[in-house]
Parts: structure tokens; sequence; C-alpha cells
């Protein structure tokens, strides 16, 4: 036995199967004593309750769903949810972050310090205080009756924030905007990628114009299908009675999770901005200015295309934490994906199935999110690994 | 270091594959104690792969290895104590950053050989003394020259007593004129008696200290004499031809 | 450019108009950004310090008298923020273990600690240092069950917990992760990515909510250690791969030089691969850390009353509803302390270690 284990071939051999076959036991063991103990408590294994009827209501949904759907349909809602929050912190945190970023970069001295204060105050306070910090305030908003008035089209209430909106389902809205969204990754794509490097220039911003006049049509095409019909397109909202009708309505939860999103992304994804920009070669940037290039052009030419491809790998990281950051919902109640598991888990009792439901569900959205970025990264990156910068 | 009947080191038949790549290709060698034998040939070669596979930091698939009598197989032992008795010498001296130069050389005694510190310092300082640092003792790696960096990564490996040392490529990362201090400690330990394969480009070394040089090319011995023949009358042709380009100009 | 002065160096009016006014664009930035920052700083000077209420002796109607920021709140309620619901005569317990913390995080930053056996003898002392200040139970100290534990002080626990389960946990992930053997590297892989893309709270719901369901009476332990384990966990998934970046750093002639040298794989790893791996990997660990940190506020979810849970009752009860801000303000302050702090310094080594390499 001894000199079995002396040979590296068997030693080897012997250690893999040990480790593996007592990770299979671990984990075989634990749900093997889970759906005993769970038994015991009168609970039955198997996923035959996705189809039975919830009996509990969710306080936001995209589409529309009581509490006599089934259990399937609640944790699609739930995703839906946590998708819509994710892409809507997402795209404002890229908004502030790129603002912010390059104020970093500039010369100016005034608007590197507002930018570091900035980044600074959000990124070093938790994400969860900034969470109930803007839902303290948001649910302070007074009532719709003396709600705050702004141009007499958006009102900040405690019962929510009102604006225009398009009479339209939830989800044709969701859909329209990933619509356009898919539109402007395509353009960058075709910016960016080295596969159309070659293309003529005039033909690519043609090519480029007219995804983005599709991409538009594409989602009005989408709102238009999702009207709600008998109304017209565009509803204002106004006070009738002690609430709010028509217009759009934001819920607290959801504005306070958004704002909150927007704001930590933001300022780190300004650091990831500041960062790219920084990564830029002093070199390329005298060798562009020296062959006469305008400062416009040597920022879009050169500095940014550059900075892009040293951000995204970075910034993939930090979409896929923000994402998974929408999880703190359940602190003030937002019905994103956690928070409806969560509350099945203590309605029906079916702890694995729904265990497992979540723990897939979160991997398979980081796993897609991961995959489109490192796509859209590979495609532009630089060929090669002889630059040193 | 005594001479035995039996060989330092035997292969036969060796043969080393890099995936489908076939390095080393039926190595025959012999090596006796206090032998010292210059590996030579164009880089790619398989010089490296060579040595590296008698201490088996590279495996070998076919043909047998044995090294002071015991076989280079899958057995953990044999490995291990195989590595105790033979030293390496590493083209980039691969000294350890964070330790001191002493500390570099009594490690492995300390830890392998279960030595105490004091009769692992004094050794270790004894070595440094041969290879002419011993004022260093006490400084890091990235304070030496590249000179003294490999005159201690010898000082290391004589630190655990070999009985073989292996030298892959040694001045072949320093600056021209640090290149004659390894050498001369390398010609000292050659004239001390030391079983020696060495790696090298130094044709001058060469002849000076070598009892057999081995011209490899493609993963094959082509070649291998005592150094008079080998560089006045060598006979295959891929052999004139590394001759006349090494030797050249 | 005109140039003043004896020594032909600029003005200060030509360097104000060079920096802030060189064109159109950057004179309107300057002028907005200026504006901003003036009206920040004045506003909330004003808010914070001229208008502000700073003692609770008037009661809460003090405070809604101005328009200032309401400090009193912090007056009346630091103890319940500070310590939750521990004892009020052993409060100085309470503040001891956490300056028996701080100086633990100043003590690991000097580099003389820098080795295994001074970093561990550190943690582990402060650690057990920490828990029996806490628990009471030796010395004449009366025991406080971890139930009464709360506020900074249940935080700070949170946080050295997970560190020191998680740290062990990370350095065997880390090796086995990049073992030579095809099974094993690549199952610990997939704990790794599985662990690591899983939101955090997931996880300690997992572990606090769920397992007690799923496991009998007596394996399932204390609520609190389940979720710190389950924090551990998730901080060694991370940690792992900072680590292993960090041994990929180190190169290969390092271990070839000691295999030569006969030293054998424990020893290897212990005194060649690990000391200039974490070397490498300092700064992302700093980075680690402060996220860790961070991330304590998370427990208020699974229902413990740490700090963010006790500033939520500080203002929450009684006739202080209205001060949120001022609490809020202060509980972003005390993270702010910490984590601006050890990110500065993570910064500082960053810096110190690029110049050191080249």
């Amino acid at each position: 036995m001894l000199s079995a284990w002396n040979n590296i071939k068997l030693r080897n051999a012997m250690l893999q199967i040990i480790y593996v076959g007592g990770f299979v036991a671990v984990i075989a063991t634990l749900i093997v004593m889970g759906r005993t103990n769970l038994q015991a408590q009168g609970i039955i294994s198997g996923f035959d309750f996705l189809w039975k009827s919830t009996g509990w209501d969710v306080n936001f949904s995209l589409i529309d769903f009581s509490a006599r759907d089934p259990y399937w349909l609640v944790l699609v809602v739930g995703i839906l949810n946590t998708l819509f929050l994710g892409t809507i912190g997402l795209v404002l945190a890229t908004v502030i972050g790129v603002i912010i970023g390059m104020a970093r970069t500039t010369e100016n001295d005034l608007a590197r310090l507002l930018g570091a204060i900035y980044v600074e105050v959000f990124r070093n306070i938790p994400l969860i205080v900034q969470v109930f910090f803007w839902y303290a305030i948001v649910t302070r908003f007074p009532g719709p009756r003396q709600a705050i008035n702004l141009a007499d089209s958006f009102f900040l209430s405690s019962r929510g924030l009102y604006g225009p909106g398009l009479n339209i389902t939830g989800l044709s809205a969701f859909l329209g905007i990933v619509a356009f969204l898919a539109g402007l990754g395509v353009i960058i794509w075709i910016s960016a990628a080295q596969r159309f490097r070659r293309m003529d220039p005039a033909r690519k911003t043609r090519l480029r114009w007219l995804i983005l006049l599709g991409a538009f049509i594409v989602s009005l095409v989408i709102f238009w299908i999702g009207r709600i019909p008998d109304t017209s397109l565009v509803s204002m909202p106004a006070l009738k009675g002690l609430n709010f009708r028509g217009g759009i309505r934001i819920s607290t939860e959801l504005s306070a999770m958004a704002i909150s999103i927007a704001i930590y992304g933001g300022a780190y994804i300004a650091e990831i901005v500041r960062g790219g920009f920084n990564s830029v070669g002093r070199g390329q940037i005298e060798a562009a200015k020296s062959v006469g290039l305008t400062k416009w052009q040597v920022f879009s030419r050169v500095r940014f295309p550059l900075a892009l491809r040293a951000m995204l790998p970075i910034l993939t990281n930090q979409y896929v934490w923000l994402i998974k950051a929408t999880t703190m919902g359940i602190a003030i109640g937002f019905a994103d994906f956690f928070m409806v598991v969560s509350t099945a888990i203590n309605q029906s009792g079916q702890t694995l199935e729904l265990l497992g439901i979540l723990m897939g569900g979160f991997l398979v959205i980081n796993f897609s999110l991961a995959a489109i970025l490192n796509r859209i990264n590979r495609a532009i990156a630089l060929k090669g690994n002889q630059l040193r910068s | 270091m005594t001479k035995t009947a039996e060989p330092a080191i035997t292969i036969r038949s060796m043969n080393k594959f890099y995936g489908s790549f076939h390095a080393l290709k039926n190595i025959d060698l012999t090596v006796q104690h206090g032998e010292r034998i210059v590996i030579c040939g164009p880089s790619g070669s398989g010089k490296s792969t060579l040595i590296r596979c008698i201490n088996h930091l590279e495996a070998h698939q076919s043909g047998n290895i044995t090294v002071l009598g015991k076989a280079l197989d899958n057995n953990i032992l044999h490995i291990d104590e195989i590595r105790r008795d033979v030293g390496m010498v590493f083209q980039h001296f691969n000294l350890f950053p964070h330790m001191t130069v002493l500390e570099n050389c009594v490690l492995a005694p300390m830890l392998v050989r279960k030595w105490p510190r004091a009769k692992a310092e004094e050794l270790a300082m004894q070595y440094l003394e041969k290879v002419k640092i011993p004022e260093q003792a006490e400084k890091f790696p990235g304070q030496l020259s590249g000179g003294q960096q490999q005159r201690v990564a010898i000082a290391r490996s004589l630190s655990m007593q070999p009985k073989v040392l292996l030298f892959d490529e040694p001045t072949s990362a320093l600056d021209p004129e640090m290149i004659s201090e390894v050498l001369d400690v390398m010609v000292a330990l050659a004239k001390d008696g030391m079983t020696m394969l060495c790696v090298t480009h130094e044709m001058g070394f060469a002849r000076q200290v070598a009892d057999r040089v081995i011209f490899m090319d493609q993963g094959e011995i082509i070649e291998q004499n005592p150094p008079e023949e080998f560089f006045g009358n060598p006979q295959n042709e891929r052999t004139q031809k590394f001759l006349s380009q090494i030797l050249g100009h | 450019m005109a140039m003043t002065g004896e020594m032909g160096r600029p003005g200060l009016l030509a360097t104000l108009r060079e920096k802030y006014f060189s064109s159109l664009g950057n004179a309107a930035l300057s002028i907005i950004c200026f504006s901003i920052l003036a009206l920040i700083v004045w506003k909330f000077f004003d808010w914070a310090i001229l208008s502000a209420v700073f003692s609770a002796a008037n009661g809460p109607e003090a405070c809604k008298a101005t328009d200032g920021a309401c400090w009193a709140v912090i007056d009346a309620r630091w103890r319940l923020i500070l310590f939750g619901l521990y004892p009020h005569e052993e409060h100085w317990r309470s503040a001891l273990a956490c300056g028996v913390v701080v100086v633990m995080t100043v003590l690991s930053c000097l580099p003389y600690f820098w080795n295994g056996r001074s970093i561990s003898v550190i943690w582990i002392g402060g650690f057990l240092a920490f828990y029996f200040l806490m628990k009471g139970g030796i010395l004449g100290m009366p025991v406080v069950d971890e139930q009464s534990w709360g506020g900074l002080s249940l935080t700070v626990f949170i946080f050295v917990t997970t560190v020191l389960v998680g740290t062990p946990l990370s350095i065997l992930l880390a090796l086995l992760r990049r073992s030579e053997l095809p099974w094993i590297s690549a199952l610990t892989g997939i704990v790794i990515d599985s662990v690591r893309s899983l939101p955090l709270l997931t996880i300690l719901f997992a572990f606090a909510v769920v397992l007690p369901f799923l496991l009998p009476d007596w394996a399932s332990g204390d609520k609190l250690y389940r979720a710190i384990f389950g924090s551990a966990l998730f901080f060694a998934a991370y940690q792992a791969e900072i680590i292993r970046g960090g041994m990929q750093g180190v190169p290969t002639g390092q271990e070839e030089a000691a295999k030569s040298l006969g030293i054998r794989y424990r020893h290897r790893i212990q005194r060649i691969l690990l000391p200039q791996a974490f070397k490498n990997a300092l700064p992302a660990t700093i980075n680690q850390f402060v996220i860790t940190f961070k991330e304590t506020s998370l427990f208020i979810i699974i229902g413990f009353f740490e700090i963010l849970a006790s500033g939520n009752a500080a203002y929450g009860t009684g006739n202080w509803t209205f001060a949120f801000v001022e609490v809020y303000a202060f509980i972003a302050m005390i993270y702010f302390v910490f984590v601006f702090s050890l990110s500065r310094y993570g910064a500082f080594l960053e810096r110190r270690m690029d110049v050191g390499d080249h």
C-alpha cells in the first residue's frame, strides 16, 4: 500500500478520486439529509409545485400577475424585475461613470477635484447604506395631494414617482428598450471590431446610421404592439382623488434601488474609465499630436479607442457585480428574483428546489452577461501580444 | 568524490515527448563519477531538456534513467533522493529574492537534510568563501550583480553537498565582463573532482576542463568525444557546421 | 504669453488663465465646477456646522426648530448605534474590543510584521482578545452572549471572523485550483467560479435561513456562525483567485530551483511560493479586505443587529424619526474612515511596489 502511495501515477489517480468522490459524497449527503428533514415536516420534494398557484402577490411586475398565477410565473416575474432594474441601473451608472470619469482625466483641476470628491464619497459607503438612505428619502416625499410638482409633468410623491408615459405594457417597454440597446451594441461592435476595420468608412457610417434607424423603428414597433387597447399612446399623470392616474409610475422601491445603483455604480465606473484613459501610453498621444491631429481627433481616434479596450474587461466584472447587487432590493421590498424566491421558500416550503433554482438562475444570468461582454471584448481587442504600453 | 565502478548517471534509450513533439530521441549516455561533460548544440536541440530529465524537472516517457544507483521512475521516494544528491545551476540564477544570500544557502540543508542551523551556516560560509563572496552573506539577491548572484546559486547548490552538478547555460544571462568570474568557479569545482554536466556555449571552458564534449541536434546525440578530437577533428557534418558557426568569428 | 516676474516665471494671473480659462469650453467648465464646489461646500458647512444642533439636552424639539443638521440624535443615541443592545455597564468592553481590532489592523499594515508567524499571531491573538472581551466569563467579567452583541462591535466581529476563517480556506482553494491534477483543478475551478457568481446575499441567506430546515437540530449550530461561515466561503472564493494571481506572478524558476534542491511540496509552498505570492497579491488583498468590510452591512438583511440595523433603530424609535439623514451620515462616516484609510494605504503600497520593481 505504501509503495502504491509513493508511485506518482497511482498517487495522482487516488488523490483525484478521493477529492471528487468526497465532494460528490458531501453534496449527496446534504441533499438526502435535506429531503428527509423536509419530508418530516410534510413537504414533498419535486418540482410539481411550480404549477400550483402561489396565493400571494408581488408589488411590482412588468407582466400581468395575480395571486392565482402559478409559481413558475412568479419566478419569471422575479427574473424580469432583476433584469429590468439591472438594465436601468447599469445604463444610468454608465452615463454617470463616463461623465465623472472624463472629468477626472481633464486638465482642469476643479473638474478633477469635483470628480474625486464624488468618487471617494460614494465608493466608500456600502451600497446597502445608500439604499436605505435613498429609500428613506423617497418614502418621505409628501403624499399625492402635496406631491412635488415639476413642470406639471413629473410628480414626486410618497406613493411613487409619476411621469408622462406610454400606454403600453411594462413588458413591451422593457423589450423595446432592450431592442434599442441591442442596436447600440451592434453599432459599437461595428465601430470597434477588428472584423470591420477594412470596410470603406463611408459605407461603415451608412451601415451604422441604418442600424440606428432600424433599432429605433423596431423599438417603436414593439411599443406599438404593446399598446393597451382603447387608450391614447401618451398619457400624462393627473391627480384624481387620492392618487395619480395615468402616466408611468415608478415605485418607491424601484426608484430607491435604481438611484442607489446608479450613483454607487457610477462611482466605480468613473474609476474604471479614468484607469482606462490613464493606461493609454503617453507616447501614443504625443505621436498623434505630432502628426497634426486636432485635440478632438486625438481623443476620438487614439485615446478613446485604446481606453475602451483597456476598460472593457474590468467593466465586465463591474457590470456582473451590479446585477448581483440588485438582490439588496429585498431590504426595502423590491420584488427582484431573490426576494421572490425567498418568499416562495417561506410560503411553499420547497426549500431545496427553490434554492437550486435561485442559484441556477444567477449562474445563468452571470454566465450570459459575461459571455456577451467577453465576446465583445474579443471582437474589439487588439490582436497580438507584442505591444507593451 | 569517490570514484566507484558504477557510473553516476546511466541513460538508456530514453525518449521524451512534448505532446506529439519528439524532443529527445533514443538517448544513450553514461557518465562516470568525476567526469566533466559539456553538452552543446543549436537552440532547440534538447540539451536543456536532457539535463532537466536527470533531476526530474521534466519527465521522460520511455527508456531508463539511473542516477547514483537509483532508478528514475514513478517512485516519489527515488525522485526525492536523487534531487538531494544532484544539484542544478540555472541560466537565470533563480535565487529566492525574499531571503538573504546565507538563508538561500541554508534553507535546503535545514529542511531536507535536517541539519541544525549552526552546522548549515558553517558549511554554507565555507562554500561562499569558495565562490569568493563570503562578505555578501547578509545581502539580498536583488542587491547583487548577475555574476555574484550566479556564484551564490552555485554555493547554494554546493551547500547540499551533491554528488553531481548540472549546469543549464550558467553564463548565458550574464554581461560579458562577469562571465569569467563564474567560469573560474566552475573550473575550480572541476579541479576538485566534481561530476559535472554543463550545457554551455563557452567553448574555451570546454577545451580547458571537459573530459567529453557532446553535440546534440534536434533531440539526438550526434557526436561525443574528448575535446581535442571534438574540436580538432569533428566527424559529423552537422557538428562541423555548428562549430564553424560558433567558433567562426 | 506675457511673462512677468524677475526669473521669467509666469505670474499668478497668467497661470490661472492658462489652467482654467484657456479655451471657451475650459472656461465654462471651470465656472460650472467652481460654482458647484462652492455651493456644496457652503451648503454643507452651513447645514452640518453653522445651523446644526449638537446637543440632545433640549430634546428633538430643538432640532425641529432649525434647518441645520440634528446631530443631537447622535448625542442621544450613539451608544445604541455603536454597541447595539449590549448591557450599558459593559460598554467599555465593547469599545475596548473595537480598539483591539483597530490596533490589529494597523499592525498588519507594518512591513515589519509581514511574515506568516507574525500575522497569524496578531490576528489570532487579536481575535481571542476581542472574543473574550465581548463574551466575558473570564477575569470576573459577566457573560454577554452573541445575541446581545450589536452595532459597530458586531460589524467588526463579523469582519474579523470572516477574514480569519476565510484566509486559510482561500490558500487551500488557491493551491487546489493550481494543482497539476486535472480533476482537482477543474472541480475546484467550478466551485470557485460558482461561488463567485452568486450574490453574497444569496449565500448568506442559504446558510443563515435555509440550512436549519435541511439539517437536523444538532448539526445546525448558531445562526451567526453559520452566516459568518457563508461570508467566509464567499471571501475565500474571491481571495483564492487573488492569491492564484499572485502565484502566477512568481517565476516558475523559483519552484524549479526549490525542486532541484530536493525541497518537498509542503516546504516549497510554505517557504518559497506563498511568501512571494502574497507579496504580489498584497494590493488586491487589501482591496478585498475593504470590500469585505463594506459587505458586513448585508447582515442586516438576514436579521442581525449590526451597525446599519442599530442605526435604523436609533432614528426609527422614539421622537427622532425625522433625523434619519444625520444617523445615516454618522454611519456613513464610520464606514468611510475605515474604508478610505485602508484603500489609500493599498494604493500607496501598490505605487511603492511598482517603483520597487524597476
